[in-house]
C-alpha cells in the first residue's frame, strides 16, 4: 500500500492540481468581482454551464475556438445583465435570482443539447476545436520538465495572470478603490459622488464576461465535450473559495488550489481501491476543515490581542 | 452685509407618508457660521441633505453663487464647493483614513493607478494648515469618534469645500474634543469658508454662530442674529412653548440596598485604553450613579460587560442575589436589568421593524402583550400608543417603520422601552445623545422618576452637565479604571475634568 503512495504523490501532481483548480479559479474570479460590490453571485454555476454549452456548440459548428470563446462570453454577459437588472433595478434578492439562473441553466442546456446537437447526456465530436495549448519545443527533451511546464491550455496560465491583475486592479487603481467603497459602504461612496448603481451594474457585466470564460475553459480547455451538469458544483466551490479568501484574489486562489489538490489526490486514490464514496467527500471535507482551521486561528489571535489580563 | 452665497427657497421634500420639509428656507453668507436648530424630526438633516444633493426636493429652488438649481447631485454639490459632515459618519470602516479622504477624487498616475504619495502630500497640507491631527494610515475602525470627525472635515476640505455643513457634530464629542472643533471652525471661517452648524446645544449656538435659523415641523420659523437673541428665546422658537432648561436635581431619598455590585472586573477590548483592569463599585436601590470620562476609557466596555454583551475575564458582577458575568443578555435582563445602549442603530433598534414592535421588544414576552405563543394585537397597539404619547415620539404612528425615524426620535423609542421595563437596574448609556432640548427635559425627567420608584441607574454620559445635574454619586473612569468616586454635592466640572484626564484631586 505504501509503495503505491508514490503513484499518488509525485511531480505530476503539480500539473494535475493546476488543471483541476482552473475551472474553480475562473468561478472564483467571477464572484470576487461582484462580491467587492457586495453582490453575492451564486449564479456563477449557471453562467458557467451556459458558457460551456455555447462554447462547444459554436466551436462544433464554426470550427473556431475564438468564435466559441466570444460566444460564451457574450452569453455570460447577457445572463449577468439580466441578473443585474432583476437585482439592482427591480430589487429582487440576488440569492434567489442566482439560484433561478442555476436551475434554468441546467434545464435549458439539457433541452438545447437535444434540439441543437441532437443528443442527450453528453456530446463529443472530433469537429469540436479546443482552446489552443502552449507548446514549447524546448522542453520536449526532458520528461519531468515537459510534464511540469509544457502544453498548458491557454487559459491555465491566463487564469493565474488574471489573479494578479485583479489584485492590482482592486488595491492599486482608482477603479478598485471606488469599487471596494461601493461594496463596503454604498452611502459613503454615494456622498463621494460615485454612481453606485452604475458601478454595481458594470461589475456584474464584467463578472458575466469572466463567467463565460469559465464555461468556455471547462468545455474546451479542461475537457473537449459538453455533458449535462458538467459544472458539477464547481461554481459553488468557486463561491466557497471566494469566502475562504475573504474576497481577496490571491487568497481565494489559494483556496482554489486546495480544491484542485484534493480533487487530484482523490482521483488517484480511487485507483488504489479506496471506496469512491469517501474519495468524493475529500474536497468538501477539506474545505470545511480548512475554513474551520483558519477561523479558529484567527479568533484565538484576536482573543489574545484583546485580553485585559496581561 | 455680504451677498448670500447660498439661498434655499420654498423647499418641499416628501418621504412616504411624511412631508419632512414644507416650505423650508435658508441662506448662507460668506465667512459666517450659521446654525440650524429645531426639534427632532424638524427636518434639519433633510434640508441640508437637499443642499448636498442627496435628496431632490419636490418643490423649491436652490441658488448657489448666483446659479439656480431645481435639484443637485452629490457630485454637483461637491463641484460647487459644498461639503457635508453627516450626522452618521460616511466613512468606509475597512479602508484607511487616507483612502477615505481621497475617495472619488484620487490623484492618478498612469494606468489608472492611485498616486498615494501625491495624495498624502495634499492631505498633509490641510492637516498642517488647520491643525487637524489625524493618523492617515490607520483603518477607520481603529480610530476614535473625534478623530473620525476630523477625517470627515478634512475629506470635505480636500474636495474643495468652501461651504461646510456639519450635522450635529458635537453630539458624539467629549467637551475637550468639542472645544477643539470650535477652534478648527474659527480657523476655517477666518480663511473665508462658511459653515452650517446643526445642533441641539443652544450654548454652542450662542458661542459659535453669527446667525441662527429655527425650524419646526418642516417649516422655517425664524432666522435671527445671535447678538439679538438668547437661549430661552431660541428654545421657545424651537418648541413653540416655554422650556425649562436646567433640570432640577431633586435628590432621591436615602439610597437603599446594594442591587448591583461589580467586583474587580477585567474585560477585554480592541483598544488598549479601553480594557477594564480591576473595576469595582456598588450601585444602590434608588440612586443614580453617574459615570464620567472621556470617550474610550472603558465606559462602553463596562456597560457591555454588565449587560452580557462582552465577556468578563476576571472578577464578579452581582445583580440582586445572583452572579451575572458571562451570562447571555436575555438571562441578565431576566435577572432584572434594562439597558439603553449607546449605539441606537446597531443595538437599540431593529430598523427593519415598526415603532410598535421596537417598543414592545421586551414587554412582548409577557402578558398582557402575549398569551402563550400568541401576540395580543390590541394590547400591543395600546401599549405602543401609551409610550408614544408619554415620550412624545414622532411620527405618532405605531406602525411606522423605525428606519424612517429621525435621530432623536429613534433615541426616544429606545429610552421609552427600557425605562418602561421598571427593572431593578437600568444602564443608561448616552441617553440624550442627539436629542432636542424639549425631549432631553422629558427623558431626564423619566430617569429621575424611575429612580424615585426605586430603580438603580448607572448613567454614562459624555455630557458633564448631564452627569452633574442627574447623579447622586459620580464615578470617573480613566484608562479602564475608576479613578474617583465622589458625592454629587462636592463635584463640579473642574474636579471631574481633572480626574477624567488622569489627574488626582488635591
Ligand atoms: N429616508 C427617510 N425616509 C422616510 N422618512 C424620513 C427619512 N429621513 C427622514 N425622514 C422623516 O423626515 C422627518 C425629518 O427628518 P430629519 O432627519 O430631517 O430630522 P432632523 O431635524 O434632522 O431631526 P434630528 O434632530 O432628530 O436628527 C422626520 O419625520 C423623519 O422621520
Ligand atoms: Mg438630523
Amino acid at each position: 500500500m505504501f509503495d503505491d503512495l508514490s503513484l499518488v504523490f509525485n511531480y505530476t501532481l503539480f500539473r494535475a492540481t493546476l488543471r483541476a483548480s482552473t475551472p474553480i479559479l475562473y468561478a472564483t474570479l467571477t464572484c470576487i468581482l461582484t462580491q467587492q460590490a457586495d453582490i453575492l453571485n451564486v449564479g456563477v454555476e449557471g453562467i458557467m454551464l451556459c458558457g460551456a454549452f455555447t462554447a462547444v456548440a459554436v466551436s462544433y459548428f464554426s470550427g473556431s475556438w475564438l468564435l466559441a470563446l466570444l460566444a460564451a462570453v457574450a452569453v455570460g454577459t447577457v445572463i449577468a445583465a439580466v441578473m443585474a437588472l432583476a437585482h439592482l433595478r427591480y430589487k429582487a434578492d440576488i440569492f434567489v435570482v442566482g439560484m433561478a439562473v442555476n436551475m434554468l441553466a441546467l434545464a435549458l442546456t439539457r433541452f438545447l443539447l437535444q434540439k441543437v446537437l441532437g443528443t442527450s447526456g453528453s456530446f463529443y465530436d472530433r469537429a469540436i476545436v479546443p482552446l489552443p495549448r502552449i507548446h514549447l519545443a524546448l522542453l520536449d527533451g526532458n520528461e519531468v520538465l515537459r510534464s511540469l511546464f509544457n502544453d498548458y491550455s491557454l487559459f491555465e496560465p491566463l487564469g493565474i495572470l488574471l489573479v494578479f491583475f485583479l489584485s492590482w486592479l482592486l488595491y492599486r487603481t482608482v477603479w478598485g478603490l471606488r469599487l471596494r467603497s461601493v461594496g463596503l459602504n454604498p452611502l459613503a461612496a454615494e456622498t463621494a459622488g460615485i454612481p453606485v448603481f452604475r458601478r454595481k451594474f458594470e461589475v456584474m457585466l464584467y463578472s458575466g464576461v469572466v463567467g463565460g470564460m469559465a464555461g468556455a475553459y471547462l468545455s474546451l480547455g479542461y475537457s473537449r465535450l459538453f455533458a449535462e451538469n458538467m459544472t458539477n458544483g464547481r461554481g459553488f466551490m468557486g463561491v466557497a473559495a471566494m469566502f475562504f479568501g475573504g474576497g481577496d484574489p490571491i487568497r481565494s486562489w489559494i483556496g482554489c488550489l486546495i480544491f484542485g489538490f484534493t480533487d487530484s489526490i482523490g482521483s488517484r486514490l480511487q485507483s488504489l481501491g479506496l471506496p469512491p464514496q469517501f474519495i468524493l467527500m475529500i474536497p468538501y471535507v477539506a474545505t470545511i476543515s480548512i475554513l474551520a482551521l483558519a477561523m479558529g486561528r484567527k479568533m484565538a489571535a484576536q482573543r489574545r490581542a484583546r485580553s485585559a489580563l496581561k | 452685509m455680504s451677498q448670500p452665497i447660498v439661498v434655499m427657497e420654498a423647499i418641499v421634500k416628501d418621504f412616504p407618508n411624511v412631508r419632512a420639509v414644507d416650505g423650508g428656507r435658508f441662506d448662507l453668507r460668506a465667512g459666517e457660521v450659521h446654525s440650524l436648530i429645531g426639534e427632532n424630526g424638524a427636518g434639519k438633516s433633510t434640508m441640508m441633505k437637499t443642499l448636498y444633493g442627496l435628496y431632490a426636493p419636490e418643490e423649491g429652488r436652490i441658488v448657489v453663487r448666483g446659479r439656480s438649481f431645481e435639484a443637485l447631485t452629490p457630485a454637483g454639490a461637491i463641484s460647487l464647493g459644498i461639503g457635508m459632515v453627516h450626522q452618521e459618519f460616511m466613512l468606509v470602516r475597512e479602508l484607511t483614513v487616507l483612502e477615505n479622504i481621497i475617495l472619488g477624487f484620487e490623484p492618478r498616475k498612469s494606468g489608472g493607478r492611485i498616486d498615494f504619495a501625491e495624495a498624502e502630500g495634499r492631505v498633509r497640507r490641510f492637516i498642517d494648515d488647520y491643525g487637524l491631527h489625524i493618523q492617515l494610515h490607520k483603518k477607520v475602525n481603529a480610530i476614535s469618534v473625534g478623530e473620525a470627525q476630523r477625517v470627515e472635515i478634512i475629506k470635505a476640505l480636500y474636495r474643495g469645500a468652501e461651504i461646510l455643513i456639519l450635522d450635529e457634530p458635537t453630539a458624539v464629542l467629549t467637551p475637550q474634543e468639542a472645544s477643539r472643533l470650535f477652534e478648527i471652525l474659527k480657523t476655517l471661517t477666518a480663511s473665508g469658508k462658511s459653515v452650517v452648524f446643526i445642533t441641539h446645544k443652544l450654548r454652542e449656538v450662542m458661542a459659535l454662530s453669527d446667525r441662527v435659523t429655527v425650524m419646526r415641523q418642516g417649516r422655517h420659523v425664524a432666522t435671527v442674529d445671535v447678538s439679538a437673541t438668547s437661549i430661552p428665546d431660541l428654545a421657545r422658537l424651537m418648541v413653540g412653548r416655554d422650556v425649562f432648561l436646567g433640570v432640577s436635581r431633586a435628590d432621591g431619598g436615602a439610597a437603599g440596598d446594594v442591587v448591583l455590585s461589580v467586583e474587580d472586573v477585567f474585560v477585554p477590548s480592541d483598544k488598549e485604553l479601553s480594557k477594564l483592569r480591576g473595576v469595582s463599585f456598588e450601585l444602590r436601590r434608588g440612586e443614580i450613579l453617574g459615570l464620567a470620562g472621556i470617550d474610550g476609557n472603558g465606559q462602553s466596555e463596562l456597560v457591555e460587560a454588565i449587560a452580557g454583551l462582552r465577556p468578563v475575564e476576571g472578577g464578579r458582577i452581582r445583580l440582586g442575589q445572583g452572579e451575572i458575568q458571562n451570562r447571555s443578555p436575555l438571562e441578565v435582563r431576566a435577572a432584572g436589568l434594562a439597558h439603553i445602549p449607546e449605539d441606537r442603530n446597531a443595538r437599540g433598534l431593529n430598523r427593519a421593524m415598526s415603532i410598535e414592535e421596537n417598543l414592545a421588544g421586551m414587554a412582548f414576552r409577557r402578558a398582557p402583550l402575549s398569551r402563550g405563543p400568541l401576540l395580543v394585537v390590541g394590547a400591543l397597539r395600546r401599549f405602543a400608543r401609551r409610550l408614544i404619547e408619554t415620550f412624545d415620539i414622532r411620527p405618532a404612528r405605531p406602525e411606522a417603520p423605525a428606519a424612517h425615524l429621525s435621530g432623536g426620535n429613534a433615541q426616544k423609542v429606545v429610552v421609552a422601552r427600557e425605562v418602561d421595563e421598571e427593572a431593578q437596574v437600568l444602564l443608561a448609556a448616552q441617553p440624550t445623545r442627539g436629542v432636542d432640548v424639549g425631549s432631553i427635559e422629558n427623558i431626564r425627567r423619566e430617569l429621575v422618576r424611575a429612580r424615585d420608584r426605586g430603580t438603580a441607574i448607572l448613567l454614562v454620559s459624555a455630557d458633564l452637565e448631564e452627569i452633574l445635574s442627574l447623579s447622586d454619586r459620580i464615578a470617573v473612569m480613566y484608562e479602564g479604571q475608576i479613578t474617583g468616586l465622589l458625592d454629587a454635592e462636592g463635584a463640579d466640572e473642574e474636579s471631574l475634568g481633572l480626574l477624567m484626564t488622569g489627574g488626582a484631586l488635591p
